[in-house]
């Protein structure tokens, strides 16, 4: 499973021999705090057994300075006075991790930008300040011990959820690239809502014929174990390491299998409006799905259903509503609108097509173009507002009457329709709500599925190792659920090509003889990482991101942060001012 | 002459944003009296009310946390656990006799220099009008022990 | 075959398609023609529609490519020709000279403190200034000053002041030649150069910016601190608005296609305009709001019902400056009413559109296929929106076409795992 030292907690039992490096950095410090006074007095401190300057401690000299340091004076502990460690640190840790000392024994004192930069006119007291930061640090480094990042073992292996356009791309293409896939899908077929679309927009090709050629290639791949009319009943464990039981639908037996990674791809279902605009309760009124489902039986079957001499098709029905969870725009309503009612227009040159839309969410550099093909066929747009939606009621002989108030023209239109198709957003289904409880990651406001970082992880979810691509995360259309399909299997690709992840070194160290069982560590972590057992809290350490917040709540201070621990900070906070001097010191 | 009484500000900045914004005061060479010192944690839901606490009995005069503004917490949920700490230190703080205005909890982002020098300014003015802590009689003269 | 890959462009697309090549153990030459690689998004100030701090979120990604082991950071540095080797590709970079020594360089700064030039920088869009010696932001990655040769009055006190004697103005460029795999394009945008709406006063009429120029004042670190103020004057103004579609979907400057991101980077704008400017009048005249994405529409219907921001359906004729007070006069239609307008604002913001990067003759090195509006074009829009028409070469990000940050790193990952198995062949 996972190797790691166990941490020694209290501080090591070995006298701390600190040595300090204070750095000039030309005159950026150098030119305002008195580096030498603060070298003498860092070498009257308790435990610092060596201290120097440097012009550059990040110069190659500087490295090489401190590398000799630690081994001619058998140096245990090392601080770094200069700049600030958030574009520093790493560069000095592995400097000590060179000449053989653990990187976690090395501390930061941040004396620029925290110090001679920001009190340029008050050398003096910059200087006293400096003085008090160093002291700051030996104080903390007295303290520090070793840490180790483990390594968590990845399992070369991906469970994907769902058997659409996006789980099916992202399993051909882990499983091309030699990870073994479990392709988990609730229907008896794979395909999704795909299986229900006639055309894609705008390249007009036809579903049938991509879906049908991904299939096969993903029926016949090696590396895809395929569990059809199943679904995910439970899921235990952690990165690399997730134990997955699937369940038949209608059947008792389990089936329990263990992967590394996990992609949730388990798609969107279209909102029936109930109610709205006539839909239920007047014939050919549809929505667009209900739509495509006719037209994938070629112009005869539709013929047969109706031959449209007027067609509208109503924009944001059931979207972008005043509360959660329809307050969004479903975004591909409006490209899919322009895309059938090209179609009908193909069929049926002469039939008078009208969208009647409030945004045009024709958006892009291709779509756009499509919108004025549409224009150009002759297809009309009607532009209506929220606050007078447009009103359908039964007319004479099987039409259906429509008042639109036409919002730029500012006056009120009727059609006579044959056919009048809704269209609706998708919306999360049942089973995805219930996924999201399973796996413990989040859905949004939307009842999408949360992403880590709306802009800069879109397929990361919080918890490690669990993915998700697709309609699951918002509405999308096909090319961009494949482009994020293929993300997905990147972002999974990493830590199962490697074969191991590195965990985080400041993690959560649970002393398990206070512990009290309370769960608040438990409930505040936002990644999951403490689990109550018998009483007690565990610490999952390949979850665990060190942010302290279990430590900083538990009552019974029971937790503590590895790097980061409570007897650490105490220190700095005791030694942040000279309060020997009896006076204000160093202000 | 009486000697202008001097704070003593201890801050907790959060690595990721505030740390962060109080490095571009320096970068971009905002000036601000010297009477802070800064303490680096992870999150700002790192810091235990003890800290605080222990903070106020060394001698110091206030207490400044910074974090990230809600909603940007880098672990996501950490800057809310802070928010409803301070909450309640501020509390613990009146019921001792001090006065609560010496705890201040501020959101800075890492671009927000500026607002981080300001911040300094108007707590380090702030404290001195409320005076020197109540607790600092009882350590004056006691050598900080490590 | 090769098993290293070539990123070309070292924006957020660009640092992500290297991060997740190099994370699966390939080696990522990662080349910016600027000086530090963060590209448009470090110029920005905040992020739709979460509000995040752009530079906040965006760094710790720079600062982990420059760190990466795998990746190999070429910045100020151009690609000059690509041959075929075999299967692989034979790469010509030019790195062009910094003048200061990249392997010395600490970035201490103390040079561009003693520097006497200031030419107004790019990177705030010429709102702001820089020294001949520079960092073009604080977060620079890496962190290297650099010369600019054309302004440097080579009076040697940046060389002096030097503690590590990194300033040498005899540095050449260098020729380097890579061989990869495969090659990932994420050349990014410029701003469509508003200078042809003519009617609009770009360029002559102080008070008339572009979006990205306001992104620079709303930052704190920007050339007014934060401050929205008029670039005539400083005045803070107490009417702005915005204008939308400004070559997009426009016939007459020749981009009839969607820039996708204006409407909603000018209602991110406006409401960043609304919390610094207490009371300030807010406008902003469209022709239709896309708010298509995950959350933009909540974010619009905020704007309008919290923030209080007009939207006006409205196409805008022409912008007339008043010479004496330099305040703007909106020439409109309102399209719902059917009226003319005449609006005297003191700020017009253009949501100008994005088109593609001059990429420096890359079009004549790579023959990769390219559309009529200028982006490289992929295989197939739908089933393959990475692939390009030349085998081995991939796109992500603005250069395929406009589009957000989102959508922005998931084709970068896309592109990133097409590359990866292509390496893997």
């Amino acid at each position: 499973m996972m190797e790691k030292t166990e941490p020694t907690m209290p501080a090591t039992e070995e006298k701390p021999r600190i040595g300090v490096f204070i750095c000039h950095c030309g005159i950026n410090i150098g030119g305002i705090v008195k580096v030498p006074e603060v070298v003498k007095y860092a070498q009257t401190l308790p435990d610092v057994v060596y201290a120097e300057d440097n012009i550059y401690t990040c110069s190659a000299e500087g490295i090489a300075s401190i590398k000799e340091a630690i081994k001619e004076k058998n140096l245990n502990r090392v601080i770094v006075a200069s700049c600030t460690p958030r574009t520093h640190e790493p560069l000095f840790r592995n400097a000590c991790q060179d000449a053989g000392l653990n990187p976690y024994l090395f501390t930061f004192a941040n004396i620029r930008e925290h110090c001679s930069w920001v009190h340029m006119h008050e050398p003096e007291k910059a200087t006293e300040k400096a003085k008090d930061i160093v002291r700051m640090a030996t104080a903390r480094a007295s303290f520090l011990n070793p840490q180790e990042e483990a390594e968590v073992q990845v399992d070369p292996s991906a469970l994907v959820i769902g058997g659409g356009i996006s789980g099916i791309t992202a399993a051909n293409c882990l499983a091309n690239q030699g990870f073994k896939v479990f392709l988990v899908e609730k229907e008896k077929e794979l395909g999704g809502m795909l299986r229900n679309i006639y055309k894609l927009y705008p390249t007009d090709e036809e579903v049938s014929r991509i879906l049908e050629s991904m299939i096969n290639s993903v029926k016949s791949h090696k590396n895809i174990e395929i569990l059809t009319s199943a679904i995910v009943k439970n899921v235990e464990g952690y990165i690399g390491n997730f134990v997955v039981t699937t369940i038949k639908e209608g059947k008792e037996e389990e089936n329990k299998f263990k992967v590394g990674t996990i992609i949730v791809a388990t798609g969107a279902i279209e909102f029936e409006p109930i109610d709205k605009y006539g839909y239920g309760k007047y014939d050919h009124i549809l929505t667009q799905v209900q739509f495509e489902r006719i037209l994938q039986g070629g112009k005869q079957a539709f013929d047969k259903f109706v031959k449209p001499k007027t067609v509208a098709m109503i924009q944001c029905v059931g979207a972008r509503e005043e509360k959660a969870p329809r307050a969004y725009c479903s975004r591909i309503c409006c490209m899919v609108a322009v895309k059938n009612a090209m179609q009908i227009k193909e069929w049926y040159p002469d039939a008078n097509v009208y969208i009647i839309y409030q945004d045009l969410q024709t958006y892009g550099k291709d779509y756009e173009e499509h919108h004025r093909k549409a224009r150009d066929a002759g297809i009309k747009f009607i532009n209506y507002t929220k606050e007078r939606p447009v009103e359908v009621t039964l007319g004479t002989g099987k039409k259906l009457n429509l008042k639109v108030y036409h919002a730029l023209l500012g006056e009120e239109t009727q059609l006579d329709c044959d056919l009048v198709i809704l269209s609706t957003p998708l919306v999360q289904h049942q089973e995805g709500k219930d996924l999201s409880k399973i796996l413990k990651v989040p859905i949004g406001p939307d009842e999408f599925f949360l992403e880590a970082h709306v802009k800069l992880r879109p397929v990361d979810f919080a918890t490690d190792g669990i993915y998700v691509c697709g309609t699951a995360h918002g509405p999308k259309d096909v090319g961009e659920s494949i482009a994020q399909a293929y993300a997905v299997s990147s972002r999974a690709a990493g830590p199962m090509a490697n074969r191991k992840v590195r965990t985080e070194a400041i993690t959560a160290f649970v002393n398990r003889d206070l512990c009290v069982g309370c769960r608040m560590c438990e409930k505040l972590c936002p990644f999951g990482a403490h689990k109550v057992e018998e009483g007690k809290s565990t610490v999952i350490e390949a979850v665990c991101k060190g942010c302290g917040v279990c430590a900083g709540a538990c009552l019974r201070r029971a937790i503590t942060m590895r790097h980061f621990t409570d007897d650490q900070i105490l220190a700095e906070i005791k030694t942040a001012f000279l309060s020997g001097s009896g006076g204000v010191g160093g202000l | 002459m009486p000697e202008q009484f001097e704070p003593k500000i201890l801050g907790f900045l959060c690595n990721w944003c505030s740390y962060a914004g109080a490095d571009l005061a320096g970068v971009s060479r905002i000036q601000y009296p010297t009477n802070i010192r800064i303490i680096r944690t992870m999150c700002s839901g790192r810091v235990d009310p003890t800290h605080v606490l222990e903070a106020f009995k060394s001698g110091v005069d206030g207490v400044l946390v910074t974090g990230c503004h809600i909603g940007d917490c880098h672990y996501i949920t950490g800057n809310l656990a802070c928010q409803k700490r301070v909450e309640f230190l501020k509390k613990v703080l009146e019921e001792i006799g001090m006065d609560p205005r010496r705890l201040r909890l501020e959101w800075v982002s890492a671009s927000e220099g500026g607002k981080f020098a300001r911040i300094v300014k108007e707590m380090i003015e702030e404290v001195r009008k409320l005076g020197p802590s109540p607790l600092r009689k009882e350590v004056v003269g006691v050598e900080a022990s490590v | 075959m090769s098993k290293a890959g070539l990123v070309i462009g070292g924006g957020i697309a660009g640092v992500q398609a290297a991060l997740d090549l190099a994370d699966q153990g390939f080696t990522v030459y990662l080349v910016e023609k600027n000086p530090s690689i963060g590209g448009r998004m470090a110029q920005l100030d905040k992020t739709f529609p979460t509000l995040d701090c752009a530079a906040c979120i965006m760094t710790p990604k720079m600062v982990d490519a420059g760190r990466h082991k795998n990746i190999k950071l070429l910045t100020f540095s151009e690609v000059k020709g690509i041959s075929r080797k075999g299967k692989n590709f034979l790469v010509r970079i030019l790195k062009k000279p910094r003048y200061v020594d990249e392997t010395k360089c600490t970035g201490c700064g103390a040079c561009a403190q003693l520097c006497p030039v200031e030419v107004p920088n790019d990177f705030d869009e010429r709102m702001g200034v820089r020294n001949a010696i520079y960092v073009p932001f604080p977060q620079a990655v890496p962190l290297i000053y650099t010369v600019d040769k054309e302004n440097c009055l080579e009076c040697d006190l940046c060389k002096n002041v030097c503690g590590v004697n990194a300033v040498d103005y005899e540095q050449q460029s260098q020729e380097i030649e890579i061989e990869v795999g495969a090659i990932i394009v994420t050349t990014g945008f410029n701003l469509f150069d508003s200078r042809k709406k003519e009617e609009y006063g770009y360029g002559v009429y102080d008070n008339v910016i572009t979006g990205l120029a306001l992104e620079r004042l709303l930052s704190a670190s920007g050339p007014t601190g934060g401050h929205v103020v008029r670039p005539s004057d400083g005045k803070i103004p107490k009417k702005v608005a915005f204008i939308q579609c400004v070559g997009s979907r426009d016939e007459k400057s020749g981009n009839t296609y969607c820039s996708r991101v204006c409407c909603m980077y000018a209602t991110k704008e406006a409401e960043l305009v609304k919390e610094h400017v207490p009371g300030v009048d807010v406008k902003i005249y469209y022709m239709d709001i896309r708010a298509f994405g995950k959350g933009f529409e909540e974010f619009y219907q905020r704007a309008k019902e919290e923030f209080k921001i007009n939207y006006v359906k409205g196409r805008v004729a022409e912008i007339i400056e008043d010479p004496n007070t330099k305040d703007l006069i909106i020439r409109a239609e309102n399209i719902e009413l059917g009226e003319p307008i005449e609006d005297r604002v003191d700020m017009v913001i253009l949501s100008s559109g994005l088109v593609p990067a001059a990429t420096n003759d890359l079009e004549k090195i790579l023959p990769i296929k390219i559309g009529e509006d200028g982006f490289f074009v992929t295989a197939n829009p739908k089933v393959d929106p990475v692939t390009t028409s030349v085998e081995g070469v991939f796109i992500a990000g603005v250069a395929e076409g406009p589009k957000d940050i989102p959508d922005a790193v998931t084709q970068a990952s896309a592109a990133a795992m097409k590359a990866s198995i292509f390496l893997k062949e």
